[in-house]
C-alpha cells in the first residue's frame, strides 16, 4: 500500500510539472499548447539518448535534454501561435500545437522506436532500496523546485513581472512598452526547458517512451483543471491528488481503469467548481 | 437543371464502380471510405458546423464496432437488428459524453473528448470476457446478397447516401444557420435566441449515431478488431479530413475523406510516414488556409471568372420625391 501510495505520489508529481508548464505557457499567451506533454517525452528520450549511446556526463545530459524542450517550445511559438494569435478566430491554436504535437510524437516513434526503453540510473543506488529509490524521489523533488522556483520567478525577477502582467492584461503591456512577441517566446522557451528537465527526471519512472507526451498532456491539464488554471499551488495539489488517487484506484480495483478514474475525478470537479481548488472565477464574455 | 444533371452523374459513376474499377482492393477501398464518411458527415456538423473540435470520435466508432460485433456474434441477433442498435448504442453512448462535456468551453471539451477515447480503448481492454481484450473478435459478415466486395459496397453506398442527405437536410435549413451561429459567436448566437446548448447536443448524439453506424461497417469491413483497430491517431484523421475539406460544407470534407484515405494506399512513402502525413497536413492548411482546401478552388475560380457587378444606376424620381415631402408637411 504504501509502495503504491509512493509511486502515485510519483507520477502526480509529473503531472503537476507538466501543469506548470502549462500555466507557465497560458500566463503569457492565454494558449493551452497540446506539445506541453511533449516536452517531457522528449526530455526523457533524449536523456536516455545522450546518457546511453554517448555516455555523456549527467550535467551535460541534463542540459541538453532541457535544451531540447526547450526548442520545442520555442518551435512551438514560432510554428504553431505567432501566426494563429494574429487571427482572431478563437481555437485555432488548438488545431495547429495538436499538429505539430502529432508530428513530434510521429517522428520520435519513427526514430527511437515505439517500444519503451529504460533510463539509465542517475544517482548511484542500490535497486533494492524500495520506496525510498530515486525514481520516486527525484520528479517529487523537481515539482516541488519548479513550482517554488515559479513562485520566486514571478515575485522577485523583472521578467517574471512581465509575466504576471501579460496575464492580467496583454493590451495594457503591450501600451505600457512591454516587448509581448520576445517575452512569450521567452516564456515557451522557459516552459519547454521546464518540461524537458521533468521528464529527464521522471525517465526512470516512465521509460524514455513516445506515446507519453499525449498521456502527460491529458493528465497534467486534468491536474491543471483540478487544481485551478494559472495556480501554481493549484497545480502541486491537482497533480498530487491525481496520481494518489489513481494509484489507490489501480490498488483496489486493477489498473485497468487508471483512465476512466482520473477523467471521473476531472468532471467531478468541473461539475461542482469549476473554476478548479485554487483558480480564479471567469467572467463570462458578453 | 445543371445541378441535376451532376447529381446524376455523380450517382451513375458511384453506383456503377463495382464494374469499372480496377481490382478487389480498389474496391474494398471505396467501401471504408464510404464506412468512414458516414461517420466523418455526422461528425462534421459538430465539428464543421458547430465548432465543437472532437478530436475523441474514434471512441464511438469503436463502441459501434464492438456493439455490431457483440451482438451479431456472441449473442446472434439479426444482422440488422445489430446495425441498428449499434447506430442507438452510438448515439446513447454521444448523448452521455455530450451532456456533460459539450457544457465545457474549446480546449476543456477537446481533452475530454480525447479522454473519451483513451477510456473506450481502457474499458475494451479491460472488459475482456466481453470483447475479447486485447486477442479481438471476429466480426460476422452480411447475409447474401451482401457478401461480395460489390454487394456490400452497395450497401454502404446506400446508407452513406441516406446519412449524407440527413446531414444536408440538418445543414442547408435553421439548424446549420444556428450551428454556423453558435460556431462564429456563441455569445451573439444565444442573444438572437439559438438555443446553444439543445443544438449543440442534437448535432453531437446524431454525430455518435453515425459514428455508431460506421462503426459497424468499419467492423464488418475488418471481418476482425482489436484495441489495436481503433488508435487515438484514427480520431485525428478523421478531424482533419474535416478541417482540411474546409469548416461549414459537406462536399468539402467529402473530398477530404477520398483524398485522405486514397493517398496513403496509393503511394508507399506516405504510408510510411502515416500520422505524421496527416499531422504536417493539418498544420499547413491551418497556418496557411483556415478556411479548408476548397478555399483554394474559390480563389482559384474567382481569378479565372471574375464576377463583374452590373452597373445600378438610380435615376432621381421628383415627382415621388415631391409627394413625400407633400406627406411629410401634411
Amino acid at each position: 500500500m504504501l509502495s503504491a501510495l509512493i509511486a502515485g505520489l510519483a507520477t502526480g508529481a509529473l503531472y503537476a510539472a507538466a501543469a506548470l508548464v502549462y500555466n507557465v505557457m497560458f500566463s503569457t499567451s492565454k494558449v493551452l499548447s497540446v506539445t506541453t506533454g511533449h516536452t517531457a517525452m522528449l526530455g526523457g528520450v533524449f536523456g536516455a539518448w545522450f546518457l546511453q549511446a554517448f555516455a555523456l556526463p549527467l550535467p551535460v545530459a541534463l542540459l541538453g535534454s532541457m535544451a531540447i524542450g526547450a526548442l520545442l517550445g520555442a518551435l512551438t511559438d514560432f510554428v504553431a501561435i505567432r501566426r494563429v494569435l494574429a487571427r482572431s478566430d478563437e481555437h485555432l491554436w488548438l488545431l495547429s500545437t495538436l499538429a505539430l504535437a502529432t508530428m513530434v510524437q510521429q517522428a520520435v516513434a519513427l526514430w527511437w522506436g515505439t517500444e519503451p526503453k529504460p533510463f539509465p540510473r542517475i544517482i548511484p543506488q542500490e535497486f533494492g532500496a524500495g520506496v525510498f529509490d530515486q525514481k520516486y524521489w527525484l520528479p517529487v523533488a523537481v515539482a516541488i523546485a519548479l513550482a517554488i522556483g515559479l513562485e520566486l520567478f514571478y515575485r522577485g525577477t523583472l521578467y517574471g513581472k512581465l509575466f504576471v502582467a501579460m496575464s492580467e492584461d496583454i493590451f495594457a503591456a503591450r501600451a505600457r512598452g512591454i516587448p509581448t512577441e520576445r517575452i512569450r517566446m521567452f516564456s515557451y522557451v522557459m516552459a519547454g526547458a521546464m518540461g524537458g528537465l521533468a521528464g529527464f527526471a521522471a525517465g526512470q519512472l516512465t521509460f524514455a517512451y513516445f506515446a507519453l507526451g499525449l498521456t502527460l498532456t491529458l493528465n497534467g491539464f486534468i491536474a491543471l483543471a483540478v487544481g485551478g488554471l494559472g495556480s501554481n499551488l493549484g497545480a502541486l495539489v491537482g497533480g498530487a491528488a491525481l496520481g494518489i488517487l489513481s494509484s489507490i484506484a489501480t490498488y483496489y480495483v486493477g489498473g485497468e481503469f487508471q483512465q476512466t478514474i482520473s477523467v471521473g475525478l476531472l468532471m467531478l470537479v468541473l461539475l461542482l467548481k469549476p473554476e478548479g481548488l485554487f483558480g480564479t472565477r471567469n467572467v463570462r464574455p458578453v | 437543371m445543371k445541378r441535376v444533371a451532376i447529381l446524376l452523374f455523380a450517382a451513375a459513376v458511384l453506383v456503377s464502380l463495382p464494374w469499372w474499377a480496377g481490382d478487389q482492393y480498389q474496391l474494398h477501398l471505396a467501401a471504408l471510405i464510404g464506412a468512414y464518411w458516414v461517420l466523418i458527415a455526422g461528425l462534421n456538423l459538430v465539428v464543421g458546423f458547430s465548432g465543437q473540435l472532437s478530436v475523441g470520435h474514434v471512441g464511438l466508432l469503436a463502441i459501434g464496432a464492438y456493439a455490431y460485433a457483440i451482438l451479431a456474434g456472441t449473442h446472434e441477433w439479426n444482422v440488422w437488428l445489430a446495425l441498428a442498435a449499434s447506430g442507438g448504442i452510438g448515439a446513447l453512448c454521444g448523448l452521455l459524453l455530450g451532456l456533460p462535456s459539450l457544457r465545457l468551453p474549446g480546449f476543456y471539451f477537446a481533452m475530454a473528448t480525447l479522454a473519451f477515447a483513451l477510456i473506450v480503448t481502457e474499458l475494451v481492454l479491460a472488459l475482456d470476457g466481453l470483447t475479447g481484450g486485447g486477442v479481438g473478435l471476429s466480426v460476422p459478415e452480411f447475409p447474401a446478397p451482401f457478401d461480395t466486395a460489390a454487394g456490400s459496397y452497395w450497401l454502404i453506398l446506400g446508407i452513406a447516401v441516406i446519412v449524407t442527405w440527413l446531414t444536408w437536410n440538418v445543414a442547408r435549413l435553421m439548424w446549420g444557420r444556428g450551428l454556423i451561429a453558435v460556431r462564429d459567436s456563441m455569445v451573439t448566437a444565444q442573444a438572437v435566441g439559438v438555443p446553444v446548448f439543445h443544438a449543440k447536443l442534437v448535432a453531437f448524439v446524431f454525430s455518435g449515431l453515425t459514428a455508431g453506424l460506421g462503426g459497424a461497417l468499419f467492423a464488418v469491413m475488418q471481418s476482425y478488431i482489436t484495441p489495436d483497430t481503433f488508435l487515438f491517431e484514427l480520431g485525428l484523421f478523421f478531424f482533419v479530413c474535416i478541417i482540411i475539406g474546409g469548416r461549414g460544407s459537406i462536399l468539402g470534407p467529402f473530398l477530404g475523406t477520398v483524398v485522405l484515405t486514397a493517398l496513403p494506399e496509393l503511394s508507399a512513402p506516405l504510408a510510411k510516414l502515416g500520422n505524421f502525413f496527416y499531422g504536417l497536413l493539418l498544420l499547413l492548411v491551418v497556418l496557411l488556409l483556415p478556411e479548408g482546401i476548397g478555399r483554394l478552388f474559390q480563389i482559384g475560380l474567382e481569378r479565372l471568372r471574375p464576377q463583374r457587378l452590373g452597373s445600378m444606376p438610380i435615376e432621381p424620381q421628383p415627382a415621388q420625391l415631391a409627394l413625400a415631402i407633400k406627406a411629410g408637411q401634411r
